[in-house]
């Protein structure tokens, strides 16, 4: 077995064969359709990556607030 | 359909061996984060304050060094036989290097341990940062030494199987995770040149009595040449689940081959010289020097931010692939009952979440404004103590029936068990990051001053305290049921199909990606060209300074012989 490219009916052909419902790691069972490289659009990740960048930014401000408006300088001065 | 132990027994039993003590040592170094919780937030003392060090010493070298290190070396293990489909070269090797490094880990336990034991005149209260002036037990430093030398024979045995693998293949890519472990090995190579020197050159022969003295400066800097790369060592087996086997749990693909390779050649490249980022309050290290280990630090962002992509556009396929729609909606359609996935995928949401505190650590002007406070603790929670730890933990359900042809005990119960860890991390090192803010300091048991009130920005120190003993708890509860159920999954009985274990082909493959990628000896180059310009002057510095055994004047010295000078200049002072 590896990871190394293999053909999709050599990836798909042995589902029919695993135990269903229990064993972990079980969740090419429930696939509903095949994706490829050039129909596979990744749009929700653009939209969680830009919402992490969001909240970064967001902090970083909280952080401004505390580093040099709520105590003073502690590097300068 | 024959699952890993049923193809390769003797390697599946070498991994099976790692991964006992890697557990065993989580189980204790868990009890010890419970205690220190507890006793720190002052909700129960069950030992003197005076004992708090050897626990603290005992929590990070078990949790931070041998947990997680047996468990790369078991995950190596299994990644470089089953991608390179050939058994390992030398199984009495393997067993040579699980021998020595199981031997070292005692060593350096029962070093600190016995700290427990006023009896025995043992103990080894030097922390996981074990530099001078700190000093040990020779058995402590003798049993880090060795644990060093397994782990090098457990990179030799990967690489001459990989030797051998290229002998017959000599036109193919490296299989992607044997790519990932020869990269891992070779940055760990170079980074534990720092430590090995440190301990076998300096604390032995010092914590021996051969010499009087060492530079303290010195063995500090060699520790954080380490020190900051062996971080990467503990995530870069996260990494290898996540771009992997995650993909493939969440009904999907690696969304890019490629762009995994260059995410591990460019941790070979930046892991090691970013140390000096942990000494920027250090005196005797020149401004400059600290300014360049911040950029190589920041540089370290691009791969992470690399894979935050890769690895969240690979779960989107999966999620896809089994119905999912819409940009937020397709999240729901995630086997988030699978506690394999489920625990990944919260170790991931929680290193974003590290990669913030990550990045203010960072920052030479605003690391000062938390360098030894509680907040640096809440940091590391995040990452190696969620994203590695609860990463390895939930790999473990995927991972284990592989070894034992033994299905799961109780997948309920894993569940449960990874998303309490969720939920106690996130109590914990919410109030730890904001107890850091306050400027709580870390590494003491009594972290209260009399007179002094510290003030919070949100909510109230009780709170935070409150935040950090409830979270323990659950940290702790977490971590037993995860021992529960893979004791109760050992001793199952074997069934025929106990996994799902194929991993599915990339999206893109690795056969349109530039051939330089597989060139390991130009990275390797590269990165040792990158160590020699951060390092060598300021350990020249170093060593100018005060001399390689730090024969120079001590401070109190300098304070005797100025005493009269001094008490002139008091008045004046307090004036």
């Amino acid at each position: 077995m590896s990871i190394e490219p293999k053909t999709e009916s050599a990836v798909r052909e042995d589902v029919p064969d695993r135990p269903r419902g229990y064993v972990v790691g079980s969740a090419p069972d429930s696939i509903e359709r095949e994706i490829g490289h050039d129909e596979f659009d990744p749009v929700g990740t653009l939209v969680l990556i830009l919402g992490y960048f969001v909240i970064l930014a967001v902090m970083w401000v909280f952080m401004y607030f505390v580093e040099f408006l709520g105590r003073g300088l502690t590097v300068v001065g | 359909m024959a699952t890993f132990v049923d193809r390769y027994p003797e390697e599946a039993s070498v991994v099976k061996a790692t991964l006992v003590v890697s557990f065993l040592s989580l189980g204790i170094g868990a009890l010890f984060g419970l205690v220190q919780a507890l006793h720190r937030t002052g909700y129960l003392r069950i030992l003197d304050s005076v004992d708090y060090y050897t626990v603290l010493t005992g929590h990070g070298v078990l949790l931070a060094l041998v947990f997680t290190i047996f468990f790369l070396m078991g995950l190596f293990t299994w990644a470089v036989v089953q991608s390179l489909e050939r058994p390992l070269p030398d199984i009495r090797l393997s067993w040579a290097w699980v021998g020595l490094t199981t031997t070292g880990a005692v060593f350096a336990a029962v070093a600190i341990l016995a700290g427990l034991v006023p009896s025995i005149d043992m103990s080894a209260d030097v922390l996981y940062t074990f530099y001078a002036p700190l000093m040990g037990h020779p058995l402590f430093y003798i049993g880090l030494a060795m644990f060093i030398v397994g782990t090098w024979l457990a990179g030799a045995d990967w690489f001459l199987a990989y030797r051998d693998w290229r002998g017959d293949n000599p036109d193919e890519r490296i299989p992607l995770q044997t790519f990932m472990v020869l990269t891992t090995m070779l940055m760990w190579y170079l980074a534990t040149l720092g430590v090995a020197v440190s301990t076998v050159f300096f604390l032995i022969p010092w914590s021996f009595g051969w010499v009087e003295t060492v530079n303290p400066l010195l063995t500090r800097t060699l520790f954080w040449f380490f020190g900051h790369p062996v971080v990467y060592f503990w995530l870069m087996p996260a990494y290898m689940l996540w771009y992997t086997v995650l993909p493939k749990l969440a009904g999907g693909r690696l969304f890019s081959d490629p762009l995994a390779r260059v995410v591990f050649v460019l941790f070979l490249l930046l892991s090691t010289p970013v140390g000096i980022h942990h000494q920027y309050l250090d005196p005797g290290i020149a401004e400059g020097f600290k300014f360049i280990a911040m950029t190589n630090t920041m540089f370290l962002l691009l791969p992470s931010l690399l894979t935050a992509f890769t690895v969240v556009a690979s779960i989107e396929h999966g999620a896809r692939q089994r119905g999912g729609e819409g940009y937020i909606k397709w999240l729901g359609a995630l086997p988030w009952r699978d506690p394999a996935f489920t625990g990944m995928a919260l170790a991931g949401a929680m290193f974003a979440a590290g990669g913030f505190s990550g990045m203010i650590n960072a920052g030479m002007n605003i690391n000062y404004l938390i360098h030894n406070t509680l907040w640096v603790p809440g940091h590391f929670h995040l990452t190696v103590g969620t994203a590695v730890a609860l990463t390895m933990m939930a790999g473990s359900y995927w991972l284990v029936p592989q070894l034992t042809g033994k299905r799961l005990y109780s997948r309920p119960i894993g569940l449960l068990q990874v998303v309490l860890w969720f939920v106690g991390m996130v109590l914990m090192s919410n109030a730890m990051h904001r107890g850091g803010l306050a400027g709580i300091p870390r590494r003491t048991a009594e972290p209260q001053y009399q007179n002094f009130e510290f003030s919070t920005m949100l909510g109230s120190v009780e709170e935070i305290q409150a935040g950090i003993a409830l979270g323990g708890t659950l940290l702790f509860v977490s971590a037993v049921l995860f021992l529960f159920n893979i004791l109760l999954s050992s001793i199952e009985d074997p069934i025929e199909n106990p996994v799902d274990d194929s991993l599915p082909a990339p999206l893109s493959g690795a056969s349109g990606s530039p051939v330089v990628l597989d060139n390991l000896r130009l990275w390797t180059a590269i990165a040792v060209v990158l160590v020699i310009l951060a390092y060598t002057l300021p350990l020249a510095g170093i060593v100018g300074d005060a001399g390689v055994w730090g024969d120079v004047p001590g401070v109190p010295v300098w304070v005797s012989g100025n005493l009269d000078a001094a008490l002139a200049a008091l008045p004046e002072v307090i004036a």
